[in-house]
């Protein structure tokens, strides 16, 4: 079935951009984003041990049409997996997913955005792939919509498609800079049965002295209760954002997703537990590079008893990409998870290295995990990873070779390789 | 029966006429399809303040790419996909939030340690923790049955 799909959709792929041909010969733009991974590492399978797993990732991206501008244009982006060393440490020796491939149309009055085909909507209560149409458009000054309807891209393995779809939008009133109020609504159906339908409001409202208020709650109306509620609010003070929020959930309308729902939030589903996390975030700038910052969760149950998360950050930020920082964090939650533990973190990126030596540019990242209890006769972990690459062709080409060591509960001693080779053609 | 999707793409078009109609409602705020590229700035922009004005014609502060951006932009991403679009399409968005992908993001970008991206290192061990104090923050990547595959080998 996963392999009807994906062969269905880069068929309409491939008309599409039959059919766009004539817009692209006309002037218009082509972009073409390829990265193929080459993967190397050790794993148990069910005959060997240490046996060699060697997968191909190709990841390819494909935008046609008019990109700078408002105008029709086509976008398509999937990968594919192909596992070479024919062992059975993968459930099946290729995989792959088209993620989206859709006609696009964009109108600057009313900033008028139309797409047909498979896309994704980040919007209100919908985090969701969808197989149809989408249109949004402002309404006046004051408000925006946005509707969607098809089939969704999430449920094509479970028992076909009849009978799946997916529709909603959301409506949004705006009054200039001084605040902007959501309605969302999803409804999915799988085989026929409501797998989830959701409402949501959601709030942006900015405050004097720059102070703002975000917010989001989300009901479930098949299960008839509040799902979540999450408010933050934004405090800056000089060059110091504080950023304390409050989170409701509460599990049995959160995650009971109906005949979408999938293990283990299903068996969650089933708990009437409700979780409350207040926290705070501060985040100082201490100069154009220098950046400290703190954040502090307190979680509580209804049913469980507290945890809690610290942590805090230290980055500099230099030109380009150029990145250096330390990050250290503790989680206690001995008597919800039944185990604390204490990750420190160091991390590097040194770009346009070109010129003083002949690679682009070198990354490295090291990760010490502490834990309070054992976990299957281990009390830490240690990862190092460490990466380099080169750009060729004006940057079109790059080619990247990484690495990563790894010694924790699961892992005795991991070493994994991984080649990436990225070009971008555009014309 | 009648096929739910068909009819809900029926309603979209009729309310195409109504988005049509909405037409005389012209609104007066308009913005560049994309934001200049470095190349074209002749810098990689740090602060959207830098060149924006506090309060010109948008919270620009609300999109400053912080330290901690990449595990707090969810306000902006709901709310203001269109201005995430001026500068990321959305196979950037889907190293973290797609229908199934089977590297995870860290994997995936290895190199780019400069990206917030979550899963780092000895994850396996962590999400042992981090999914009972917190498991709904597993459930929005996590939450349908094409992105649980990775999940399904131990949680069924």
């Amino acid at each position: 079935m996963r392999s009807f799909v994906l062969c269905h959709g880069l068929c309409f792929a491939f008309v599409l951009i039959l059919l766009l041909s004539p817009v692209c010969s006309l002037g218009a733009d082509i972009q073409v984003n390829s990265d193929t991974i080459l993967r190397l590492f050790e794993r148990d399978t069910s005959t060997d041990e240490d046996a060699l797993v060697l997968p191909g990732y190709q990841y390819l991206q494909i935008d046609a049409g008019q990109l700078e501008d408002y105008g029709l244009s086509f976008h398509l982006y999937g990968w594919g997996r192909a596992d070479f060393a024919d062992n059975d440490y993968y459930e099946d020796q290729t995989a792959g997913e088209l993620l989206y491939g859709y006609l696009e149309y964009r109108l600057e009055a009313n900033s008028l955005n139309a797409k047909l085909g498979r896309f994704q909507v980040f919007e209100g209560v919908a985090n969701d792939a969808v197989d149809g149409l989408y249109l949004g458009s402002a309404l006046g000054d004051y408000f925006d919509v946005s509707l969607y309807g098809g089939q969704p891209g999430a449920l094509d393995s479970e028992q076909g498609r009849s009978g799946d779809s997916i529709f909603g939008g959301r409506l949004a009133h705006h009054l200039g800079m001084h605040y902007e109020v959501g309605v969302s609504y999803k409804s999915i159906e799988n085989d026929n049965k409501t797998a989830e339908e959701m409402l949501g409001v959601d709030m942006s409202v900015f405050l004097p002295a720059n102070l703002s208020l975000y917010g989001f709650s989300k009901y479930n109306k098949e299960t008839e209760g509040w799902a979540e509620h999450s408010y933050e609010l934004r405090i800056p003070v000089g060059n110091v954002l504080f950023k304390p929020y409050y989170q409701h959930f509460s599990y049995e309308d959160y995650f009971a997703t109906g005949a979408n729902a999938v293990n283990p939030f299903s068996f969650l589903a089933q708990f009437d537990e409700e979780m409350t996390a207040y926290g705070l975030d501060a985040l100082w700038r201490l100069d154009e590079a220098w950046t400290l910052g703190g954040k502090a969760k307190l979680f509580d149950y209804d049913q469980q008893d507290k945890a809690q998360m610290y942590s805090v950050l230290l980055g500099w930020q230099g030109d380009n990409l150029t990145q250096y920082g330390v990050e250290i964090g503790h989680t206690a939650a001995d008597d919800t998870a039944g185990n604390d533990y204490t990750l420190v973190r160091l991390y590097g990126y040194c770009d346009a290295m070109a010129g003083q030596f002949w690679l682009d540019f070198v990354s490295a990242d090291l990760l010490l995990t502490f834990y309070d209890e054992d976990i299957y006769g281990e009390d830490s972990s240690f990862f190092v990873s460490l990466g380099t690459g080169k750009r060729f062709l004006d940057d079109a080409l790059s080619i990247t070779l990484s690495g990563d060591y790894s010694q924790d509960p699961y892992f005795d001693d991991d070493l994994r390789g991984m080649l990436t080779m990225s070009y971008a053609y555009d014309k | 029966m009648v096929n739910k999707s068909l009819l809900s793409i029926l309603t979209l078009l009729a309310v195409v006429l109504l988005v049509a109609a909405c037409a005389g409602l012209q609104s007066n705020s308009t913005r560049l399809a994309k934001h200049p590229t470095a190349a074209e700035l002749e810098t990689m922009p740090k602060n959207c303040l830098d060149c924006h004005e506090r309060g010109e014609a948008l919270h620009y502060e609300r999109y400053v790419h912080t330290a901690d951006f990449g595990k707090s932009h969810r306000p902006e991403a709901t709310q203001g996909e269109a201005i995430c679009a001026m500068c990321h399409q959305t196979s950037f968005c889907n190293d973290c939030h797609a229908t199934r992908v089977e590297l995870k993001p860290s994997l995936k970008n290895q190199s780019d340690t400069y990206r917030s991206m979550p899963h780092r290192g000895d994850y396996l061990s962590r999400h042992r923790i981090d999914g009972r104090v917190d498991p709904t923050s597993c459930f929005r990547c996590h939450g349908n049955p094409k992105s649980a595959k990775g999940c399904a080998s131990c949680h069924g």
